[in-house]
């Protein structure tokens, strides 16, 4: 695919939230989340998308062809989501690596150990969650633990399923808020437009 | 933090702007649909299933849950949805609507009855049966008349028809459409004139207008699909005023106290006409052009106003806004749709959300009534706002397999 053809969809799920789906993958080596533009730096990407002028950007997670990006000011995404797909296609063209590997922290710091949270969560899914969602025909796949912050990715029944947020928050959520408290947050990175067979389909007015 | 029991059926547009509109606002929320979540064993406070086709009995469902999870607020989303919110907020006696008054905003020839009892200009109108032999109806109707059912939604069924012949052949449409859901179907005289649609919020009886839409697409039949919304309405000040007494009006004619009302009006030179009025927020997700204050959402001040917080404020952002309603481009099967980038990039378009997945069956009206999609756009004036949403339509591709 030449850069001319690189396509990018934004999917806001509201004023703080979007979801940019690109039609080559940017980081194919499992999730980045960056919270912070210091965590950003040598991920050309990240850094590029915290620099937006008063983009009030705040976190920016890769995984794949998907970049989803939050901000703290409520302005429309119409400005700000423009120059993130401006640095979409800059990251994609210059041939570098758009967002460097995750490098295993330090033995023994941080006050989050999301190694053995992954394993948690993993474990939660596997035994509870999936085989729930599996009655409508989805699953919900774990991609990553960062920052104590779970990142998954619907599919099958789930995916582009007009209840997938509810399934998220009142479900999913839930669950982990019980089980496994320590976990601050969770991100769906799913690409709800490519879901060919929705359990439940919006049709009504 | 107070309990928000919310209505949403499982094929609502509307989850996300109403679930993230309960985060906002730091409800304890609980979903109720009429299919059950897979997950509801695992959070039996925040999951319910109510039978949204039998209104008390969800009433009597949504009781038993109170017991052990108290309900602060219920709200509904769509027409059905709002007539349960309306008993269960009955039984539970919680800010709403009076059941049969919620009974009567769903039922069209109930609301004409009651509207036209009232003196609200109505369309004049007529029930019929489906069963009847429409050659012999068909003599006896005054033309241009619309067919039009009694409880489908997004305009679904509802067909013109200008003579005779053409009557006779909307009838066997609109009995193939009911075929095994209704056996009655309403007959009213077209009433000519530009259409408009009203947003409004019941706050103790009286009405706040929210946003009134231009349809700048005549709606003229022989089918009534929608396209382009526009606010705010160009219509001139004294018009607007009289819309809004007629749709408040006819919200109490129908007996509604409190919550969301959308209306769809007409207006000519006799003055306004009341087509429809709802007891439930805009359809599809055309709410997401609207924004109030420090930019709430319209799903955001509805929960405020049933839980009985603060609302900062009911007016809307001073800039136009529009949605259009993006056009079912023929009968066949989706395969994908081209030149969403192009779209998305007309200045002042928003976003262009496709919301029609690949595989999906296009059934254009008035069999179908789904939309593929929803384009969004904001600007310094309704004419910009109009244009942008026609130039990024005119930049989309919807690639179908055909029969």
């Amino acid at each position: 695919m030449t850069q001319g053809e690189l396509r990018v969809t934004a999917e806001p799920v509201d004023n703080h939230r979007c979801k940019f789906v690109v039609s080559q993958p940017l980081h194919a080596a499992g999730v980045r989340r960056f919270a912070s533009a210091a965590e950003a730096k040598g991920s050309p990407l990240a850094e590029a998308i915290f620099a937006i002028p008063a983009g009030g950007v705040t976190e920016v997670i890769v995984s794949g062809n998907i970049v989803t990006v939050v901000k703290d000011n409520p302005a429309p995404w119409q400005a700000v989501g423009k120059a993130v797909g401006v640095a979409i296609r800059a990251a994609a063209a210059s041939g570098a690596p758009a967002v460097a590997t995750k490098t295993a922290p330090p033995a023994g710091g941080g006050a989050v150990d999301d190694d053995a949270l992954y394993e948690r969560v993993a474990r939660l899914f596997d035994e509870q969650v999936n085989p729930m969602v599996a009655r409508h025909g989805g699953r919900v796949e774990l991609i990553d633990v960062q920052d104590a912050v779970v990142m998954l990715r619907m599919g099958g029944g789930c995916q582009g399923c007009g209840m997938a947020d509810v399934t998220l928050r009142q479900g999913i959520e839930g669950m982990l808020s019980q089980h496994i408290p320590e976990v601050r947050g969770i991100v769906d990175i799913t690409d709800h437009t490519s879901g060919a067979n929705p359990y439940f389909q919006a049709s009504k007015k | 933090m107070p309990r928000l029991l919310l209505l949403l059926p499982s094929t609502t547009y509307r989850t996300t702007a109403f679930v993230e509109a309960a985060r906002r606002i730091g409800a304890d929320l609980t979903v109720a649909s009429e299919r059950p979540s897979t997950l509801e064993a695992a959070n039996p406070a925040g999951l319910l299933t109510l039978d949204f086709q039998h209104p008390e009995r969800a009433a009597d469902e949504a009781q038993v849950f109170a017991r052990q999870h108290p309900i602060d607020a219920v709200v509904g989303v769509d027409d059905d949805s709002a007539v349960v919110a309306a008993a269960v907020a009955e039984r539970l006696r919680l800010k709403g609507n009076p059941l049969a008054a919620a009974v009567a905003a769903r039922d069209k020839h109930r609301q004409r009855q009651l509207l036209a009892a009232a003196k609200v200009p109505v369309p004049g109108f007529a029930l019929h049966q489906i069963a009847e032999d429409p050659r012999a109806r068909a003599t006896q109707i005054v033309y241009p008349c619309v067919l039009k059912p009694l409880r489908l939604s997004a305009s679904r069924g509802v067909i013109r028809a200008d003579d005779p012949t053409a009557f006779v052949a909307a009838h066997a449409r609109l009995s193939s459409i009911l075929a095994g859901c209704d056996t009655e179907f309403l007959v009213e005289d077209f009433v000519p004139g530009y259409e408009v649609a009203l947003e409004g919020l019941l706050v103790n009886r009286r009405l706040h207008v929210l946003a009134l839409f231009d349809k700048p697409d005549p709606l003229d039949g022989p089918f009534f699909e929608e396209t382009i919304y526009v606010t705010p309405s160009s219509a001139p000040a004294g018009l607007q005023k009289a819309i809004a007494e007629c749709a408040e009006r006819a919200a109490r004619a129908l007996g509604l106290v409190e919550g969301p009302v959308h209306a769809e009006l007409r207006y000519n030179e006799r003055g306004p006409w009341l087509i429809e009025l709802a007891a439930r927020p805009i359809g599809g997700r055309c709410s997401a052009v609207l924004r109030f204050g420090e930019r709430a959402s319209l799903e955001e001040l509805i929960l405020r106003h049933a839980l009985g917080m603060p609302i900062p404020s009911l007016t809307p952002e001073a800039v136009a806004a529009g949605v259009m309603m993006i056009p079912i481009p023929g009968a066949g099967v989706l395969q994908e749709v081209r030149g969403v980038v192009e779209s998305k990039a007309v200045p002042l378009v928003e976003d262009v959300q496709i919301t029609a997945h690949p595989g999906e069956r296009l059934v254009p009206f008035p069999e179908g009534s789904r939309y593929p999609g929803f384009i969004f756009a904001r600007g310094p004036t309704p004419s910009a706002v109009e244009e942008a949403l026609r130039a990024a339509h005119q930049r989309l591709n919807f690639v179908l397999e055909t029969p």
